[in-house]
């Protein structure tokens, strides 16, 4: 087993709601964020390409995180999630410079000021303090939302398919640009999408063997039949209700159509 | 751990909709996403998510205050409720007795589901000067989609209740994978992509999808009548049409094409900048692959030619059919609750009211039920008879969002009594006399109802507002109250009662509702082709005049306009206006919007701000490089009326010739005495409010000539800000106290 996400670059609408909902999940102080949008805007033979990669920590099989930590506060589990234990990190910072993809953080603590500098704690910080603490002077990053998958997992939930399973980015992405999965698994969600979609992972080169893939492609050129459970609301049909003044125009209609 | 309860509610940090699930522990929010059993099947934005750092924002608006300084000083005293209310009450009297009940004004900002208590206040108040965004944001399109179909609400189907998604998808001017404003759901377009052949952008600056579009068209800003024109020349020339809906259905299809035989490609072209190969592909694309639909953005109705480009847009749909079929172009049968703004209609509009509007004379179709904000200004500064007095504004920033920001400060400034029901100290509140603290939709209990219309749902209170602060429900039920009592309600809960009573076949109530959430029709409930049966008119029809779809309008030719689209260059144009042109090269619009802000919103929401800290415009490189400016650069952006600064971010993505600057930006941490640095950044300060739309009095704010220059190094040592970082110097209202 080994967790990992497919990104459709075609998709991607540079919301910020992916950055938004993981800060929202692990409470994280004002300047620091464990997914990243970045830019690739070029023009090339008067075509221009407007592209967003959403990055995150890859959760590379072979990480050169890891290897750097001189405590073992960062290591891999056997599911592939690269974890940080903020009680050994001694805050060298190996790791940032170790990872090729700049995906890691320090927490600075002067630069914690809160999220209203000058003014005290919000509700929602010291709750965060109390529920999901981070340790000023040590490093963080991305961890899939591991605490929910261990709660999936222990609830007979399937990470990427149950939603109390799956990573809050995951979730929230309004263009279902993330999709999450088992990536050993070949039958699984993910495994299906990057053998039938061209999948890449960013600067293979690197040869870390990241777990986050990309895939891309033009938008269109589908057939516009609409099958019933894609129809707007369809999983709540039956609090669907009609005016009864319209009721009889619509019985009306119906027989008129037939 | 403490005690955990889960309340669900509605979002409405953009125009809303999305279902939200709130975590709360001993009281307090620790956790917000969407709510998967709701119509946006759980998928949530920045903006919303945000809300959770947004309430407890130390600079929110706790108490009433009244102004103790001068206008724009930053002295404010705290007062009680009751003083407040009834100082404005007194106000509202005084000033109908000395000057009529048209100089009461009630303004709103954009749609947040308090439009109908707005309009509800004012008919209650004895007046139609009502002061909304409206005129440069949807309401153009309601009104010519009314003109031509007879009913004002045309939608997107991105639905699929009737076996079809839309094949063509066209996005005009409007950005609704980022935000749900407007009409649709954005995460219901994003959806309806995965079943749709043909997606055509047509925008001059890229947006999110532009670039793997089907097809992507940059018209020069202002010039998108004349591509509606010169597409639906092809339509006619190619024999295009949908000849089964144009026989049965359309009035004044002759003289249309008559009309648009001038507009061949060629000329199209040479107007709006477009290859005309890109324009005949449109045009194919969307009279061949149908059904299709137009998603039409507000950008279009910011600019003075603005009814005339919804009139050919709607015509292009007739022309193709697209009209009342699965996956084009709809309106949708109403829930059991009945239409919300029944709520406000049930009140009468006299012609005694009418004839008061402020500009009625001159925007007829704008004007005819709500004040045209730029004649009040002019007529407020020409030192004639001021129309308005007393000025209720809730929510919005007439001062941030009008176009000539200085002129408008300065008018604003001379109303004798202005309220402003806001969450924060903005430039709007700086020029009031009286601040009132407003509660944030998790603050409150209210139905949810913007555009789609075919359902409601429930804002369900799930902390209490800062100090004081109130719902803006709550607080236009006191102000009526004090005033005309007889429309108003006893308290909040029978004014929600009667908000949904029609629901359950008359038997609903506020408390029911807030637990069912949605109340809606869809899927099998909703019906296509109304106009073949008697939905609107026994026998079949549209609710017109003719009975029929009117590319000729006899109502527009009554009224003096004309009664076919009609292309007008912008106020300021490369060819209305060349020498200018010579002196201002650069074709602008204000039009650049983000994802995580919202018009004038989120400046002061760290987790926001920090995805963009300074306004940014944007050119093409080539441009910036004619100009001496690279990426990063502060530059000046000038124009007859002023100038201000923005970040230059060189684009790929955007037409040569042109730059795009982000819109409504003031420095919410800079202080009161510079309005909150309204002057520094806006691009209003740039924009004119001399030509305006003849039938919506809509100005130029997205079509502009303006020159640019980058900022000297002297100029950047200058001590433009008076704060230094973001969120250390403002002062909240308990320093204040």
């Amino acid at each position: 087993m080994r967790w990992g996400m497919v990104i459709d670059l075609t998709k991607c609408t540079r919301c910020h709601g992916c950055v938004a909902a993981c800060r929202v999940e692990h409470f994280l102080p004002l300047w620091v964020t464990w997914v990243k949008l970045a830019a690739y805007e070029t023009e090339e033979r008067g075509a221009a390409d407007i592209t967003t990669f959403p990055v995150r920590c890859n959760q590379c099989a072979d990480a050169p995180c890891v290897d750097v930590c001189p405590t073992g506060a960062t290591s891999q589990r056997k599911d592939g999630i690269v974890t940080i234990d903020a009680n050994k990190c001694i805050g060298c910072r190996y790791c940032v410079i170790a990872c090729p993809y700049q995906n890691r953080t320090f927490i600075f603590s002067w630069r914690d000021p809160g999220y209203f500098p000058g003014y005290p704690k919000t509700r929602y910080e010291k709750k965060g303090e109390e529920l999901y603490p981070h340790q000023k002077g040590t490093t963080t990053k991305c961890n899939f939302c591991v605490e929910k998958i261990d709660y999936g997992l222990a609830n007979g939930l399937t990470p990427g398919i149950d939603r109390d399973a799956t990573p809050a980015c995951v979730n929230t992405c309004q263009a279902r640009a993330l999709t999450f999965g088992d990536i050993d698994d070949p039958n699984s969600n993910v495994s299906r999408l990057i053998a039938r979609k061209n999948a890449f992972q960013l600067q293979r080169v690197l040869g870390t063997d990241p777990s986050i893939y990309y895939i891309d492609g033009e938008v269109g050129g589908k057939d516009n039949k609409a099958p019933e459970h894609a129809m707007t609301g369809i999983h709540i049909q039956q609090k669907s209700t009609v005016d009864p003044r319209s009721k009889r125009l619509i019985e009306e209609g119906r027989k008129e159509e037939e | 751990m403490g005690e955990r309860k889960v309340i669900y509610s509605t979002c409405k940090s953009c125009h809303g909709g999305c279902g939200v699930k709130v975590t709360v522990e001993d009281g307090v929010p620790i956790h917000i996403e969407g709510n998967p059993d709701s119509l946006t099947r759980g998928t949530m934005c920045s903006k919303g998510l945000s809300s959770i750092q947004h309430i407890d924002n130390p600079f929110r608006l706790k108490y009433p205050m009244k102004r103790v300084g001068e206008k724009g000083e930053g002295k404010w005293k705290r007062i009680s409720w009751d003083e407040a209310l009834d100082t404005i009450a007194e106000k509202i009297k005084e000033s109908q007795e000395k000057y009529g009940k048209e100089s009461v004004a009630v303004s709103q900002g954009t749609g947040r589901g308090y439009n109908r208590y707005i309009h509800r206040l004012a008919r209650s108040l004895g007046t139609a000067n009502v002061i909304s965004p409206g005129y440069v944001c949807h309401s153009p399109r309601l009104g010519l989609y009314g003109l031509v179909t007879g009913y004002g609400r045309l939608y997107c189907d991105y639905h699929g209740w009737g076996g079809e998604f839309p094949k063509t998808n066209i996005m005009w001017a409007k950005q609704l994978e980022i935000s749900s404003a407007d009409s649709e759901m954005c995460n219901w377009f994003i959806q309806s992509l995965d079943y749709c052949k043909n997606l055509i952008i047509i925008d001059p600056r890229a947006s999110a999808y532009a670039t793997r579009a089907t097809l992507w068209l940059q018209p020069r800003p202002g010039s998108d009548c004349a591509l509606a024109m010169g597409m639906m020349n092809v339509i006619f020339n190619e024999e295009l049409w949908d000849k089964e809906f144009v026989e049965n259905w359309t009035y004044g299809f002759e003289e249309l094409r008559e009309r648009v035989k001038e507009w061949t490609p060629e000329k199209t072209e040479e107007v709006t900048w477009i290859p005309k190969e890109k324009i005949i592909e449109a045009a194919r694309l969307w009279a061949i692959d149908t059904p299709g639909t137009i998603q039409v953005g507000s950008s279009l109705e910011r600019q003075a030619n603005c009814g005339h480009t919804l009139r050919a847009i709607t015509c292009l749909m007739g022309l193709t059919g697209n009209i009342e079929r699965p996956g084009s172009m709809c309106s949708w049968v109403l829930p059991d609750t009945g239409l919300i703004e029944d709520f406000f209609l049930e009140l009468p509009l006299t012609e005694e009211m009418r004839s008061k509007i402020v500009g009625v004379d001159k925007y007829k179709m704008g004007a005819a039920r709500t004040c045209n904000p730029d004649t009040m200004v002019k007529t407020i500064l020409g030192g004639g008879e001021a129309p308005i007095h007393v000025w209720i504004s809730v929510g919005g920033q007439q001062i941030v969002h009008m176009a000539n920001t200085k002129e408008v400060a300065e008018a604003i400034e001379k109303i004798d009594f202005l309220v402003q029901v806001d969450q924060f100290m903005g430039p709007m509140a700086e020029a009031a006399d009286m601040v009132l603290p407003a509660a944030h939709w998790l603050e409150i209990d209210d139905v949810y109802d913007m555009h789609p219309r075919f359902f409601i749902s429930a804002h369900n209170k799930v902390v209490d507002p800062p100090g004081e602060a109130k719902a803006d429900a709550w607080i236009f039920n006191e102000i009526g109250k004090r005033v005309v009592p007889e429309h108003w309600f006893d308290n909040m809960e029978e004014m929600l009662d009667y908000q949904v009573r029609k629901g359950h076949d008359g038997n609903m109530n506020w408390k029911e509702f807030s637990e069912k959430i949605v109340n809606g029709c869809w899927g099998q409930d909703q019906i296509y082709y109304k106009y073949k049966t008697d939905y609107w008119r026994k026998g079949g029809g549209f609710p017109t005049a003719t009975g029929k779809f009117e590319f000729y309008s006899k109502r527009l030719e009554e009224l003096g306009y004309d009664p076919l689209p009609v292309f007008r260059e912008p106020g300021e144009s490369p060819y209305r206006t060349p020498e200018l042109f010579k002196e201002y090269p650069v074709v602008m619009s204000s039009g650049f919007r983000q994802p995580f802000y919202f018009l004038g919103q989120y400046r002061n929401i760290p987790w926001l701000r920090s995805f963009m800290e300074y306004p940014m415009c944007q050119m093409h490189p080539e441009t910036a490089a004619k100009y001496g400016i690279s990426d990063g650069d502060w530059i000046w952006i000038e124009t007859p009326r002023g100038r201000i600064r923005q970040k230059c971010r060189t684009f790929p993505g955007i037409l040569r010739g042109m730059l795009m600057a982000t819109a409504n930006w003031f420095y919410p941490e800079e202080p009161a005495n510079n309005y909150h640095g309204l002057f520094i950044s806006n691009p209003n300060v740039l924009t004119n409010n001399n030509h305006l739309d003849p039938m919506y009095g809509s100005p130029d704010l997205t079509c502009l000539l303006c020159r640019v220059r980058k900022c000297t190094e002297e100029e950047l040592q200058e001590n433009v800000f008076q704060t230094e970082e973001f969120g250390t110097v403002q002062k909240t209202v308990d320093d204040l106290d």
